[in-house]
């Protein structure tokens, strides 16, 4: 895959560098400011950017807004956002478009190569990865009155690992059942969520945006 | 006729209980006023000069020098207790509250310097920090206050309270003095008029003498509040940085030095052992990302990384969208604060709602960010129990002592049954 990377940490963005290249992916850019990250994206069209959020020259969060700028300019482009933290509102953000192909993960996740790995072809393909905490903090929220509410306590769980970015395979081994009944399961689930077949492509990051929105309506 | 009466004898009776209301209190105050003027008087008596003769005279200026010797110390020793006697007598007699002024003096606090802070100055020990307490009291201006209190009082109020006493005691004097006469009768009579007249107004005059002259000035006070807030966030700053010390000592610090342990192990045993060597790095790795862990929560508590990246407003969605509550948060996202105004309106709102998650008994809450030119202000309600209130030590406490540093004002309307609302206002000086 061609991946631009856009780190400022010199250690971290080597390391990422080597990481990438050792598992045979070419680094096309590697941007260190929030400018240049657009730049990049926009220029090289890679099969996925690796962005960080917090970058010069701001400071701030110049890194994610770079990317969900390049993400408007070219609908759709893969976007990886490590971070040291993360946060719901950032994730919303990140999903809002609905388009898929979005990853936010916590920085300590390369750390482990092939889940990181197995993460960044989900989102390079237009699925999603959503990092584990913040799909626990999601869990951690009390029922509410939506859709979400009809869903049993089985597609709940289900939904979280979908928000996770896991496929119905993998589903299946993490909740011991057989990959009949994980897509039965997600079949109902979307009914439930009111997921129309015919935008079958993008349903699971659907069904995420609507966890999402509905755990932070506000 | 009767209806008459019973008018003049309740008019009667209240004159009656005035005069003798007002006989006593003059009375009261004007030995509280000439207390140290008869004890600077009485110790030469006491002393024995009135055994070998005075040696009082104008043109003896040594005799005026014991006097003052004298006088000088008294005046100090009781012009505490004097003041003191005069702001429960004016607080039980008018009910009006005047405040001492005094500065408070905290116990002292072992800082992480090592030394001592006692709420005015850094001592290098604990004895150190109360000697200087102690010798603070001179210093105050509250102190010096009293002092001239009683210089004052003694030549105004030991002066006009004591109108109807003497009065009274001259008439007696008079009556018992010789053999009863017209004149003398009408004299002690005329005396006993002039006292009854006087008593019930003589001691009136004592409330605008100490406001005048024994209440502190808004200025010592707010002095005094400064150096209290300073204490305040002196110490809520120290075991700040304890905490954060001893969560980098016991977490990361510890974890980091446990990773290092495995990698050495894993080293010595690549070769001989493969399989343990791969179960001693991958407790490395383990161990590395619990400690980033720790690192996390610990960046968090310190200054969320929301709020340097978004600024306030959205920070506290990030809030309420990780909060248990359903939180509704309107305000402009672009607004930005300085930094520690931010992090204190960013704190003091998630103690609000974590305080409305613990006690409110609603899943709802409001939270309103609002700023114009004078004011910042955050709103924090919900339609729960109420009966909030603002108890020594509590969560509300904490966070209004925490702000007042930004001269920040808290306000709670919280009736019981609810709703509650909790507004701070800092004025915009502090942005």
């Amino acid at each position: 895959m061609r991946v631009v990377l856009a780190e400022d940490q010199f250690l971290l963005r080597e390391g990422l560098v080597r990481l990438l290249e050792a598992f045979g992916h070419e680094v096309v850019a590697a941007a260190t400011t929030g400018p240049e990250t657009l730049d990049a994206l926009c220029r090289h069209r890679p099969d996925i950017g690796v962005v960080d959020v917090r970058m010069p020259p701001g400071n701030t969060d110049d890194g994610l807004r770079a990317a969900l700028a390049a993400r408007t300019e070219v609908p759709g482009l893969p976007i990886l956002v490590l971070s040291q933290h993360v946060e719901q509102l950032y994730a919303r953000e990140l999903l809002a478009d609905g388009a898929g192909g979005v990853g936010y993960l916590l920085k300590d996740r390369v750390f482990d190569g092939d889940e990181f790995f197995d993460s960044l072809e989900r989102v390079a393909a237009g699925g999603t990865a959503l990092d584990p905490t913040v799909v626990a903090k999601l869990l951690e929220r009390p029922g509410s009155t939506s859709g979400l509410a009809t869903l049993t306590e089985r597609e709940r769980e289900l939904l979280a690992l979908m928000a996770e970015g896991l496929s119905n395979a993998a589903i299946a081994r993490t909740l011991h059942l057989s990959e009949g009944a994980v897509s039965k399961y997600t079949t109902s689930t979307f009914d439930k969520l009111g997921l129309a077949t015919d935008r079958s492509t993008n349903r699971r990051v659907l069904a995420v945006i609507a966890y999402l929105d509905d755990a932070g309506r506000s | 006729m009767t209806q008459d009466d019973a008018r003049w004898t309740a008019v009667l009776g209240g004159a009656v209980v005035a005069v003798v209301h007002g006989f006593a209190r003059s009375s009261v105050f004007a030995g509280a006023a000439l207390l140290v003027p008869c004890c600077v008087a009485i110790l030469p008596v006491l002393a024995g000069f009135g055994v070998v003769g005075s040696p009082w005279s104008w043109t003896n200026p040594w005799s005026w020098a014991g006097l003052v010797l004298i006088a000088v110390p008294v005046t100090l020793a009781l012009a505490h207790p004097v003041a003191a006697m005069f702001r429960r007598l004016i607080l039980r007699w008018t009910a009006v509250p005047v405040e001492a002024g005094y500065r408070k003096s905290p116990a002292p606090v072992k800082l992480a310097t090592g030394h001592w802070w006692n709420g005015v100055s850094y001592e290098r020990s604990l004895e150190d920090a109360r000697r200087d307490q102690r010798a603070q009291r001179i210093r105050e201006p509250a102190y010096w206050r009293e002092v001239r209190w009683v210089v004052v009082a003694a030549v105004t109020i030991g002066v006009v309270c004591a109108v109807p006493g003497a009065a009274v005691v001259v008439a007696i004097i008079v009556w018992v003095s010789g053999s009863p006469s017209v004149v003398r009768i009408g004299v002690a009579v005329g005396l006993l008029v002039v006292g009854a007249v006087t008593a019930p107004w003589a001691w009136r005059i004592v409330l605008p003498l100490v406001r005048r002259w024994l209440a502190p000035t808004p200025q010592g006070l707010s002095v005094a509040e400064l150096q209290h807030q300073r204490a305040d966030l002196s110490i809520a700053h120290d075991a700040e940085i304890r905490r954060i010390e001893r969560d980098l000592h016991d977490g990361a610090q510890a974890r980091l030095v446990a990773v290092g342990l495995d990698l050495a192990a894993a080293e010595r045993l690549i070769r001989t052992d493969p399989d343990r060597a791969e179960a001693m790095l991958r407790a490395a790795r383990d161990g590395t990302r619990a400690s980033l862990g720790e690192l996390r929560d610990l960046v968090r508590g310190v200054y969320p990384p929301v709020l340097v990246e978004r600024g306030l407003v959205p920070a506290i969605r990030a809030v309420g969208l990780d909060s248990p509550l359903e939180v509704t948060v309107t305000g402009d996202d672009s607004l930005r604060l300085p930094s520690p105004l931010a992090a204190a309106l960013y704190f003091a709102t998630c103690e609000l709602l974590a305080n409305i998650a613990k006690h409110a008994g609603t899943p709802d809450a409001v939270v309103t960010v609002d700023s114009d030119p004078e004011f910042v202000t955050v709103t924090v309600s919900d339609t729960g129990s109420g009966g909030a209130t603002v108890r020594p030590g509590s969560g509300l406490d904490g966070v209004a002592r925490r702000l007042a540093a930004f001269d920040a004002v808290l306000d709670l309307h919280s009736p019981v049954g609810g709703p509650t609302e909790i507004t701070v206002r800092v004025p915009c000086v502090s942005c």
